[in-house]
């Protein structure tokens, strides 16, 4: 079963159910996982109609994509001290 | 229930802070205005990776060139995602596409002008992703939920390559004479349309995605608060602002409504800009050049033995 936790989130998996049809399995997953109100929508998805990557290892990034992360401009702090030093030095500060 | 009482629950739930999903009764306008700003904002998207495209052979080194082209692959995946949740209001995506290189449909007036070097790429990373961020974090609240769940990882990815502009901003900010009159001279030129990218100030009382709460700020207080943010960053690293020139007042950089001007803007609206022909065309021929790839897509997989 997939459960929402409200409208600006996405619909995540939150657990299972064996139930003879979808209708059972909604009940049953409402009966289980919203006890306390825990998300505003809920799926039942069949296991059977669930495909998925077969080798995990595939999700490794192939090469150096390190641009593609905030870490890789860190050194934005340094660059604005030198960028600041130059326009002191223009203004004759 | 009769329109009248559907409408009127409608818009009570919207004056309560509730929010609409695709599967949910909305009136004809709330969905045709929601499509054709989600539409508009998707466009701009797939439009706005072109003027940044076509600097990448002039990036400074390998790094440069490998991150800029990543974020052209950004840009046009949040089209992607921007088309598939037009899509759901009832729009078809060729339809959009056609819309777009036929010109019957918008995008956002920064991306119809030309760039000229590596000074452009700066501007455009800092200071237009900067305005596009101030836009796009402002609907991250809006009223239609799907157009909100995507905004979510725009914005993230948007942060991300706002902080790749500054880092070229800065890099020619701390530079020699020549790139430092590379970002002023690609300022003077974009600066009017940065302005102009906000719009000109709302109609509060005829705008219906803003009575619909689709779009929860005015365009004269998103303009403002770029004003703020940017404005003092860019004169502290020495660089001039051309006309129409902020002023001090108080704690806000402020601009004379009056000093902007706006016929630039006419002929874009018109989709007549200076490089509009050109990238609609470019647009087109991409499309009409990757439909074997779209046939071969959809077609059922061939399993070979």
């Amino acid at each position: 079963m997939f459960r929402r936790s409200g409208h600006k989130e996405p619909f995540e998996h939150a657990g299972a159910v064996i139930a003879s049809d979808p209708e059972m399995a909604l009940l049953m997953a409402k009966e289980c996982f919203f006890r306390r109100r825990e998300g505003d929508h809920l799926w039942v998805v069949a296991r059977s109609d669930i495909h998925s990557l077969s080798d995990e290892t595939l999700l490794e990034i192939a090469a150096d994509k390190s641009y593609r992360f905030a870490s890789d401009y860190r050194d934005v702090i340094e660059k604005r001290e030198r960028a600041l030093a130059r326009a002191r030095e223009i203004k004759g500060e | 229930m009769t329109y009248e009482e559907k409408l009127e629950r409608f818009e009570r739930h919207i004056d309560n802070g509730g929010k609409v999903e695709a599967e949910d009764w909305m009136p004809d306008d709330y969905r045709n205005g929601v499509l054709k700003f989600i539409e508009m904002h998707a466009n701009s998207e797939i439009m706005g990776a072109i003027p940044e495209r076509e600097q990448i052979p002039r990036a400074p080194s390998l790094k440069r060139k490998m991150s800029l082209t990543a974020k052209v692959q950004d840009e046009v995946g949040h089209a992607q995602l921007l088309y598939r949740v037009a899509e759901d209001l009832g729009k078809g995506r060729d339809a959009m596409y056609a819309d777009l290189v036929n010109g019957k449909s918008k995008f956002h007036n920064v991306f119809h002008y030309p760039t000229k070097d590596w000074g452009d790429v700066a501007l455009i990373g800092w200071l237009i992703d900067g305005a596009a961020l101030v836009t796009q974090a402002a609907l991250l609240d809006s009223s239609y939920a799907p157009y909100t769940r995507v905004l979510k990882r725009i914005c993230a990815e948007e942060q991300l390559h706002l902080r790749h502009g500054e880092h070229i901003t800065l890099e020619l900010a701390a530079g020699t004479d020549e790139q430092r009159a590379m970002f002023q001279d690609a300022l003077n030129r974009w600066w009017l349309a940065i302005i102009h990218f906000f719009g000109p100030r709302s109609n509060v009382e005829k705008d219906l995605l803003l009575k619909w709460k689709v779009k929860t700020r005015t365009n004269e207080d998103l303009r403002q608060e770029f004003l703020d943010r940017y404005v003092p960053k860019i004169l502290e690293l020495g660089f001039t602002i051309p006309k129409p020139t902020p002023y001090k007042d108080g704690d806000h950089w402020v601009i004379n409504e009056d000093d902007i001007d706006w016929t630039p803007l006419d002929a874009i609206k018109r989709n007549d800009g200076p490089e509009t022909a050109r990238r609609l065309g470019l647009r087109k021929r991409i499309y009409d050049d990757h439909r074997w790839v779209r046939d071969a897509l959809s077609a059922p997989t061939a399993h070979v033995a």
